[in-house]
């Protein structure tokens, strides 16, 4: 967007240039107007990051560097090239490991710069080269106590929404309507939503009656790069024209995005007003909630005839694999993949994200390691132990190292549960784990 | 699983970096699969193509002679670098200077030599927002404002893209009948139109499917032209001459007009082949069109009926398609049908969610695609 910073730099893999970049973070977060608290937290990142990767360098090769700054974000990048990649650090189930002893350890920096930001990411592409994102997010005030509006009349339109008080409104309205499941992390903080949608990463449809207030919202986002995430549609009007403002939302949604570059859209945060004959059902999540399960379906739409793909799979995840996309009628061809054997480093690292209000943690692999088993198990526990129940696992169909873990993460207790079609790079297969049950 | 942003993953300075914004934006178009293929991923011995509007009769007697005799050797030579034969063969036919006519690879083709010859950066295009696609596919790649007109009960609103084709707007295209709904304007509405319009605007006026209509209220574009300068119309050989393997397309228009066009139209790249099968064509086409009129028709019939007793919403004007609103998803529809080895366009990327448009053909292929679609709807 027209408004965002950006800092790009090639810096020589040398500590002394440390000091060159958290004063580029310091002053990217101030000339977007970031409190300190963030960032003095985005310098740490930047800092402890860069430190981590000069050790990995291999000669004199410059790390390339580029730090954005967004109304609701500030991002570092960096691409480099390692021979051997060690991050176990930055396992979220890591602080405890790496202090035990009170000693500073050396995977301190990491262990500060994964708890300095909000989010990391790491993608491998390929032989040594990797890329790591890692973000620190504006604070936001919380959604504010609203009322659902009365008197709503129709005719109802459907527009595009970008007129960041209707968003906020929208937002604080369906937390207040809708239960947490389906709301969007950033409606709780409609600021930041209407900052989201201003930056381009969510775009959405809003519902008018015939004076003009807000009737309904439906937002989405690109969840990768041939498929959309959608919520909703959350509707604000009484019951008996709800499927009708639903209906509206629903068809401006799939209007706005059918002729554009993305292939599907996806969704396990539909409402029950979504009208049926919108969308197919990919199966269904089976949440607990307050000790009962409550399955949440899963829901998608083509945008476009489905090509066909190739995907990976271990043989135990074939039977499961076959009976999906023969249900789905979807043409895949299932390639075989090998176990694991000789794993190249020892520690493997996830991504973890937690999301307490919606008693959620999810995983996702960003390398392969030796201790992947205990490592799957230890963010286990450490998911419990932090009192949430359930928990998702990712894997993408379309990296065959991914695929090979199957037979790690049935040992581990999950199990495949539905298939996103283009969800990843590739087919994206859920995994839930089912023992605390 | 979407809160978290997609991320960049490679927006590293990169090649990206070298691509202007409107191109950086648009995704390049999947063709389908080649049917060897598609068969195989759907697991079927035969596939009932009618999903391109393609002319389940093929070519014209004198175009099949043409490619047969086609000898192998001539595949080293270029093909005339401006069709010139197929040119003078087309102003005979339609009593025209061959210099009115550019005959390009498809009228795609003819569409962005257009596009490049009257627009530049700021300039708009209007057309509307359900019908052939490549209008706005080849504004947008090049970076020109598509203003998309609603339809109107599934046709063109001739007074909205008046309204629309103000400022910078330099070319209007009315897709006449219009693909997918098969409307068309009458000869009344289009005059109205054009002289409304005054001349501000160049018109497009795509007639790939001209051939399916005999109405004598049909405006013949080649008559329109000679009142008109700023009338361009667009034919194909790929439609009713069932020609589409090969890639003919054809715009004529005055000869100012086509003068200008020409300079941004790239030579030589119609095959030899093409514009010999192209041009024979041309020289017996009477009981060709007569036939494909009659196997169109009846097709239509056939489907109409048994839309109708399903119960489902049909849309079928001029042209050798038609329309039906699905109970399920068009894509979940598209699936399905292919198990049964009938392929069908699903209309979502028309901007018709749920609607599926199914080409005019043989009985026997109409009979197979009746018996999939009730099966897969579980309507017997």
């Amino acid at each position: 967007m027209t408004d965002d910073l950006l800092v790009t730099m090639e810096i020589p893999p040398d500590i002394a240039f440390a000091r060159l970049l958290t004063a580029a973070a310091e002053t990217l977060a101030a000339r977007k107007g970031f409190g300190q608290r963030e960032s003095l937290r985005f310098q740490l990142t930047v800092e402890e990051f860069f430190l981590c990767l000069v050790g990995l360098a291999e000669g004199d090769k410059p790390l390339r560097v580029v730090f954005t700054g967004k109304r609701h974000v500030l991002r570092l990048a960096f691409a480099f090239t390692a021979t051997s990649l060690a991050l176990g650090a930055l396992n979220v189930t890591a602080g405890i490991a790496a202090c035990a002893d009170g000693e500073p350890s050396h995977d301190l920096g990491l262990l500060l710069a994964g708890k300095a930001a909000d989010r990391f990411h790491l993608d491998h592409k390929g032989e040594k080269s990797f890329f790591l994102e890692a973000e620190v997010d504006r604070a936001y005030a919380p959604a504010p106590a609203v009322r659902v509006p009365a008197g709503l009349h129709g005719p109802y339109t459907v527009r595009p929404c970008l007129d960041p008080a209707q968003l906020a409104h929208g937002a604080a309205l369906a937390l207040a309507v809708y239960p947490v499941w389906h709301c969007p992390q950033s409606f709780r903080t409609p600021g930041k939503f209407a900052d989201r949608v201003e930056d381009g990463q969510i775009a959405c449809v809003a519902a008018y009656d015939a004076a003009g207030q807000l009737a309904g919202l439906l937002p989405w986002s690109p969840c990768s790069e041939r498929a959309l995430f959608f919520s909703g549609p959350f509707v604000f009007v009484p019951p008996d024209e709800a499927g009708a403002v639903a209906g509206l939302l629903v068809d401006g949604f799939i209007g706005a995005v059918g002729r554009g570059k993305y292939e599907i859209v996806l969704s396990f945060r539909a409402t029950s007003d979504v009208p049926a004959e919108a969308f197919e059902s990919l199966g269904c999540l089976d949440l607990y909630r307050d000790g009962a399960c409550c399955p949440e379906p899963v829901l998608f739409r083509h945008l476009r005839e489905d090509a066909g793909m190739a995907v990976w799979s271990r043989p135990a995840l074939v039977d499961f694999l076959r009976d999906t996309y023969d249900r789905l009628a979807m043409p895949r061809e299932i390639l075989p993949v090998e176990a694991s054997k000789g794993r190249e480093r020892r520690a493997s690292l996830l991504g973890c994200t937690l999301d307490r209000n919606r008693d959620l943690g999810e995983l996702r692999p960003f390398l392969d390691g030796e201790d992947m088993a205990d490592n799957l198990a230890a963010h286990v526990c450490a998911l419990r132990d932090k009192g949430i129940v359930n928990i998702l696992y990712y894997m993408d169909l379309s990296r065959p190292w991914e695929a090979a873990l199957a037979d790690d993460l049935l040992r581990a207790g999950f199990t495949p549960n539905v298939v996103l079609p283009h969800g990843g790079r590739g087919d994206l297969v859920v995994w839930q784990h089912g023992k605390s049950h | 699983m979407a809160d978290a942003a997609i991320w960049s993953c490679g927006s590293m300075a990169s090649l990206i970096d070298l691509v202007p914004d409107h191109v950086r934006e648009f995704e390049s178009y999947t063709p389908s699969r080649p049917d060897p293929v598609l068969m195989r991923q759907y697991g079927v011995s035969h596939l009932y193509r009618l999903n391109n509007n393609e002319n389940a009769l093929g070519p014209p007697p004198l175009a099949r002679q043409a490619v047969a005799a086609y000898a192998p050797e001539r595949a080293a030579i270029y093909p005339n670098g401006d069709a010139y034969d197929l040119r003078l063969a087309l102003a005979a036919r339609f009593g025209k200077s061959p210099d009115q006519f550019l005959v390009g690879n498809g009228s795609c083709e003819g569409i962005g030599s257009v596009v490049r010859a009257f627009c530049a950066q700021g300039d708009a295009i209007v057309t509307v927002d359900k019908t052939f696609a490549v209008y706005e596919w080849v504004a947008r790649f090049t970076g020109i404002e598509p203003r998309l007109v609603p339809l109107r009960d599934h046709a063109l609103d001739p007074g909205a893209m008046l309204a629309a084709a103000t400022g910078r707007a330099k070319i209007i295209f009315v897709c006449n009948p219009n693909n997918p709904t098969g409307s068309w304007w009458n000869r009344q509405t289009l005059e109205a139109f054009l002289t409304a319009l005054d001349g501000r605007a160049v018109v497009v006026l795509d007639e790939a499917y001209c051939e399916f209509i005999d109405d004598p209220d049909f405006p013949d574009g080649m008559e329109v032209l000679e009142r008109h300068a700023n009338v361009l119309v667009f034919r194909t050989f790929s439609k009713m001459y069932g020609l589409a393997g090969l890639r003919v397309g054809y715009l004529c228009g005055s000869l100012a007009a086509v003068d200008i066009v020409r300079r941004t139209q790239i030579a030589y790249s119609v095959n030899a082949l093409g514009q010999m099968a192209a041009t024979a064509a041309l020289a017996d086409d009477a009981e060709h069109i007569a036939a494909t009129r009659r196997m169109v028709g009846e097709a239509r019939g056939f489907l109409g009926g048994l839309f109708a007793a399903m119960g489902l919403e049909q849309v079928s004007g001029a042209g050798n398609y038609i329309m039906v609103r699905t109970p399920v998803s068009d894509t979940l529809l598209y699936r399905r049908l292919m198990r049964e080895g009938v392929m069908v366009r699903t209309m979502t990327s028309f901007r018709f969610p749920n609607w599926i448009r199914v080409t005019l053909a043989r009985e026997p292929a109409m009979e197979a695609f009746a018996r999939a679609f009730r099966k897969v709807l579980d309507k017997p």
